[in-house]
């Protein structure tokens, strides 16, 4: 059966469907910050006036869930690969931090490839900070390759 | 490096990090990703892969890491990239960045950022939005 992605995407984009609590460690920011080979102050020494996150430390972070409750596969065969992820920043986070993750299914399109239907799901977290400010947006582009009929 | 200092078609420096194994296990232990595919080819393969495999939120952080040796004061507002190709634990990439778009308004430039092999095949593509000083 080909997949009605507009049908999908009417009816799984655009509700939250998890929300997890982050408390932010120093320890954490500047292991990341140096594993990624960052070495300005800034990002990697505690002790730092602007000491803060490198802009893409909340890819780490996941949810409890991955897909909304009864969310449809697409394949039998394959659970699907992460093709990409898209940040923005909008605050610093800062050591102390407790961030709030919200998910939801942000999009869903298709392209079709040499190989056939490729079917992208964009989950997207919003995390903001215990003042309320939105401190980053993560959009995960998932890609799943449905079965042939 | 201050905007004024910038020019369309600037190269950055070119990069080459280190994603060895012991890199790749550090990462991934801070990033809680623990998955046998970034430590063990022979798991990785059973999955389809060529081998352990760089997570992609490493590789990304690394892109980021590019624009911060050129820029140490540079804030990132945005950093898209886009998985094209698994990048093998062991490999020697290479990265590099060239400036595609100024909006001096804003004091902002635009990023092209690629993520090669030692083939020269391109694993990972990005773009990037930058506020300099």
């Amino acid at each position: 059966m080909p997949v009605d992605v507009a049908e999908l995407k009417r009816s799984w984009t655009g509700f939250e469907f998890d929300r997890v609590e982050f408390p932010v460690t120093a320890e954490e920011l500047a292991a990341f910050a140096r594993a990624v080979g960052e070495s300005a102050p800034w990002f990697v020494d505690p002790g730092h006036p602007e000491f803060r996150a490198v802009p893409n430390f909340t890819t780490k972070y996941h949810g409890r869930r991955m897909w909304p409750p009864d969310f449809p596969r697409l394949s039998k065969h394959s659970v699907g690969f992460d093709a990409g992820k898209r940040v923005e920043v909008h605050a610093p986070i800062r050591a102390g931090d407790v961030l709030t993750a919200r998910s939801q299914i942000h999009d869903i399109y298709e392209k079709t490839g040499r190989s056939g239907s490729m079917v992208f799901i964009v989950h997207r977290m919003e995390f903001s900070n215990q003042r309320g400010e939105l401190a980053a947006v993560v959009d995960w582009r998932f890609l799943q390759q449905p079965d042939p009929d | 490096m201050r905007f004024e200092d910038v020019d369309f078609g600037q190269d950055l420096p070119e990069l080459a990090p280190d994603v060895g194994p012991e890199a790749v296990r550090r990462f991934a232990e801070t990033a809680g990703m623990l998955h046998p595919r970034f430590f063990d080819a022979e798991a990785a393969r059973r999955e389809g892969l060529p081998g352990a495999i760089v997570p992609g939120i490493m590789s990304q952080g690394i892109l980021a890491a590019l624009i911060h040796r050129w820029a140490p004061e540079a804030r990132i507002q945005v950093l898209d990239t886009t998985f094209r190709a698994p990048l093998l634990v062991g490999s020697k990439p290479r990265c590099r960045g060239v400036v595609t778009d100024l909006d001096s308004d804003s004091r902002s430039v635009e990023i092209d950022l690629t993520l090669m092999n030692e083939a020269g095949e391109t694993r990972v593509v990005g773009t990037a939005k930058v506020t300099l000083p």
